[in-house]
C-alpha cells in the first residue's frame, strides 16, 4: 500500500557522499508496509528491501536506502535489528529516476517501536 | 672437467653450508644494526615494497601472458585446501578476469595488500602503528594499545590489533569478509579467516613478513606465507594510484572539467595577493599535551565538528540536508568571492543531473580541505617527522615535517602533496599540487589545481582543536578566503572502515537522472 502524506522537515544524510537532493525528490514522500526481504548492511550506504502489496494486488519489492553501516552502527543499531521476514513500515522519499527506490527514515515494527534507519538529519539540525 | 656425481653434490653441500653460515652471520651482525625506537623496539618505519611474485600466484606458477613465472611462497608449497575449495579455486582462476576483487579496485584485503606490487610507508607511535598504501590510498591502523576487536562487523581490510614479541611485531588481524583473495590466480577465504603477522627486522632495510592463515571453513590445516619486503631508500614518498579514478576516467564515465583540472603543461598560475594570517585560535585553556620533543600532542581519533560545511560555508537550513552554522570566516560578508564564470559554475552544480559529477558520488578521495569535514572521523598518527591522517573512508594524507619541497608541478594528486611546520602551537600545512577534480562540497563550490590550501591546526585543551584552511585559488576567486572549525578528540574512538566502492547503487541512480535529465 503506498500512501503519499506529509512528512514535514525531515530530511537527508549526516554521513552522505553524494547530493541526497540530485537522487530523491522531496515532493514525493512515502510511507510503506510490506515483508523484509533483505537487508544489505553496507557502504556508502546500507539497504532494506521489503515487498509491498499494492492497490492492484501486486507485489512489488521496494529498496529503501538507509545510512551508512558505520553510522546504524555508531546509533546502537544492529544487522540482527532487522530479520527477513519482518512486517514493518517505512517512511522516506522517492528516488528521481522512478524505480521502486526511496531513502529512507523511520521503520517502525508492526509493535510499535521505531528505529531511524535513515541518515536522517532534522532539517536544520547542525552536522 | 667432469666430476663424479658423488663428489660435485659434496661440493655443492659444502659451498651450501658456507653460504648459509655467511648468511647467518651476516644476519646476526645486522641484527644488532636494526633502527631502534626511543624505547628499544625495532623501528619499522620507512617506505617498503614486497620483493616477490607472491601478487600473482602465492604458489609455484608457470610463466602466462602479463604473469611471470614464480616461485611458492608458502610453506607446504601448495595451499591446503578442503576438497571442495580446491575446485572452487580452479573456478575463480578460469574466472579472474571478471572474478578477482582488485577488477573492480575493491580493498584487497589482509594479508594481500601486504605483497601486491605497489609501495607503502609505515608510521609507529606507542599506541598504533599504520601503514599507507600507494595502492588506492588504502591505509591499515593497527592499534598496539593493548585493546582486542570492537565490532563484531566484517571488513574487507579486517581489524588488526599489534603487539611485540621480543623483535618481532605480531599482528592478529580478525573481522574478515568472505570478498577478498590472496592474490590474482583466485586463492581465497572465507569470512572464519584469522591471519596472524609476524614483522622481523633482518637488518636496516629488510622486513622478513609472515602471515599465517587458518580458515576451518576453506583449509584442512593452517598454512603459513613468507615475504621478504625491502626498504625503498630512493622513494622520498608514497605517491597515489587511485585505481577508480583511473578506471572510470580512462572508460569516460568521469570526466574532469578541463577549466579546474590540471592537464599536462598546464602554465603556473601566480597566487592572489594576500595578507599573512595568523590563528584565530582562542588561548589554550590550561595545559595541553605535549610529546617527547614538546610539541603540541595532536594524535588519535578526531572528529571535525563541521557546520555543515559538506552542505555549504554560508548559514544554511534549505529542506533536505543537514543544515549549518556557517564556517565562512572571511571574508565576513558577501559569501564565497567567486569570479563570474565559478559562480555561474557553482549554480549549475546543484541541479539534479549534476549531482552524479561530484567525485565523492563515485567514491573517489574527498581533497584538501573537504576530506576533514565530510563529515566522518579521521585519525591522526604524529611522529617527530610526520603527520598522517587516516580518512575513515579508506584514504590518507601524509604531511611531512622535514622542510621539503614541494612535488613538481606534473605530479598532481587526489589529495595534493601536503608539506607541514610548527608555528609554535599550531601546525601549518600548505597543500599544492591538487588535481582540481574535487568538489568542496555537495552543493558544488568550486577548487581548481591552481589552489594553494593553508590549513592551520591548533590545540586549545586536551580534547579540542581548531581548524582553519585558507583558500588561494586565482582560478576560480578574486581573493583568498577561510573557513574555521572545532575539531574533536576522542581517546576511546576507533575508525570503522568505509569501503565505498561494495555497493554504491546511487551512483547509478544519480547517472539515470544525469543522462535522461530528468529534473
Amino acid at each position: 500500500m503506498v500512501a503519499i502524506g506529509v512528512i514535514c522537515l525531515w530530511s537527508a544524510t549526516a554521513s552522505a557522499h553524494h547530493s541526497f537532493t540530485a537522487e530523491f525528490d522531496i515532493n514525493k514522500p512515502v510511507k510503506m508496509s510490506g515483508t523484509i526481504t533483505m537487508v544489505r548492511w553496507s557502504n556508502p550506504h546500507g539497504w532494506i528491501y521489503i515487498d509491498v502489496k499494492g492497490d492492484d494486488g501486486k507485489v512489488v519489492n521496494w529498496a529503501f536506502e538507509t545510512a551508512a553501516a558505520n553510522a546504524l552502527y555508531r546509533r546502537g543499531t544492529r544487522p540482527e535489528d532487522f530479520p527477513v521476514g519482518t512486517q514493518v513500515t517505512i517512511d522516506g522519499f522517492l528516488a528521481r529516476n522512478g524505480t521502486p527506490t526511496a531513502t529512507s527514515g523511520k521503520l517502525m515494527f508492526a509493535d510499535g517501536r521505531a528505529i531511524t534507519i535513515g541518515a536522517g538529519a532534522v532539517a536544520g539540525e547542525q552536522k | 672437467m667432469r666430476m663424479p656425481k658423488v663428489a660435485m653434490g659434496l661440493l655443492l653441500s659444502v659451498a651450501a653450508v658456507t653460504a648459509l653460515s655467511a648468511q647467518a652471520v651476516s644476519r646476526t651482525t645486522a641484527s644488532a644494526a636494526i633502527p631502534r625506537m626511543a624505547d628499544g623496539r625495532p623501528d619499522l618505519q620507512g617506505i617498503w615494497q614486497a620483493r616477490s611474485r607472491a601478487a600473482y600466484d602465492v604458489e609455484d606458477h608457470p610463466a602466462r601472458f602479463g604473469i611471470p613465472a614464480g616461485r611458492s611462497v608458502v610453506d607446504t608449497i601448495t595451499i591446503p585446501y578442503q576438497p571442495w575449495a580446491a575446485m572452487k579455486q580452479r573456478e575463480n582462476f578460469e574466472q579472474r578476469a571478471k572474478a578477482d576483487p582488485l577488477v573492480e579496485c575493491f580493498l584487497p584485503g589482509v594479508p594481500r595488500i601486504m605483497y601486491m606490487e605497489h609501495p607503502f610507508q609505515i608510521f609507529q607511535m606507542r599506541d598504533a602503528v599504520a601503514m599507507t598504501f600507494e595502492w588506492q590510498q588504502v591505509f591499515r591502523l593497527i592499534y598496539t594499545n593493548g585493546t582486542g576487536p570492537s565490532t563484531p562487523l566484517q571488513f574487507w581490510m579486517g581489524d588488526s590489533r599489534g603487539r611485540w614479541d621480543g623483535d618481532t611485531f605480531v599482528v592478529d588481524v580478525t573481522n574478515h569478509n568472505d570478498r577478498t583473495w590472496f592474490d590474482m590466480a583466485g586463492n581465497f577465504h572465507s569470512d572464519a579467516l584469522h591471519v596472524l603477522e609476524r614483522y622481523t627486522m633482518l637488518d636496516a632495510d629488510t622486513i622478513r613478513y609472515q602471515a599465517t592463515i587458518e580458515d576451518p571453513k576453506v583449509f584442512t590445516r593452517p598454512w603459513t606465507i613468507t615475504v621478504p619486503l625491502a626498504r625503498q631508500r630512493e622513494m622520498g614518498r608514497v605517491l597515489e594510484y587511485q585505481c577508480r579514478a583511473e578506471m572510470e576516467e580512462a572508460k569516460g564515465d568521469f570526466k574532469a572539467d578541463p577549466r579546474t583540472w590540471y592537464q599536462d603543461g598546464s602554465a603556473p598560475v601566480p597566487p592572489l595577493p594576500s595578507e599573512p594570517r595568523s590563528t584565530t585560535a582562542a588561548a589554550p585553556q590550561g595545559q595541553i599535551p605535549r610529546t617527547a620533543d614538546g610539541k603540541p600532542e595532536i594524535s588519535g581519533f578526531t572528529e571535525a565538528d563541521a557546520g555543515g560545511a559538506n552542505w555549504g560555508f554560508e548559514p544554511h537550513n534549505e529542506p533536505f540536508t543537514p543544515g549549518g552554522r556557517g564556517v565562512l570566516v572571511d571574508p565576513k560578508t558577501g559569501g564565497l568571492p567567486y569570479q563570474p564564470w565559478a559562480r555561474a559554475e557553482k549554480q549549475d552544480r546543484t541541479t539534479p543531473g549534476r549531482g552524479y559529477d561530484d567525485p565523492t558520488a563515485h567514491c573517489f578521495a574527498g581533497g584538501v580541505p573537504r576530506s576533514l569535514y565530510v563529515p566522518s572521523p579521521f585519525y591522526i598518527i604524529q611522529t617527530p617527522a610526520y603527520v598522517v591522517i587516516l580518512l575513515e573512508r579508506m584514504s590518507w594524507r601524509i604531511i611531512p615535517l622535514d622542510g621539503r619541497a614541494h612535488l613538481p608541478d606534473t605530479i598532481r594528486l587526489w589529495q595534493g602533496d601536503s608539506l607541514g611546520r610548527w608555528d609554535r602551537d599550531t601546525l601549518v600545512v600548505e597543500t599544492k599540487n591538487l588535481n582540481g577534480k574535487t568538489w568542496l562540497n555537495e552543493v558544488g563550490d568550486v577548487i581548481s589545481h591552481a589552489a594553494t590550501v593553508i590549513e592551520r591546526f591548533t590545540p586549545v585543551s586536551a580534547s579540542l582543536m581548531q581548524y582553519e584552511a585558507t583558500v588561494n585559488d586565482p582560478v576560480v576567486f578574486t581573493r583568498p578566503w577561510t573557513i574555521a572549525m572545532p575539531l574533536k578528540r576522542n581517546p576511546k574512538g576507533e575508525l570503522l572502515e568505509v569501503a565505498c566502492l561494495e555497493d554504491n547503487q546511487d551512483l547509478l541512480h544519480l547517472k539515470d537522472v544525469k543522462e535522461r535529465g530528468i529534473q
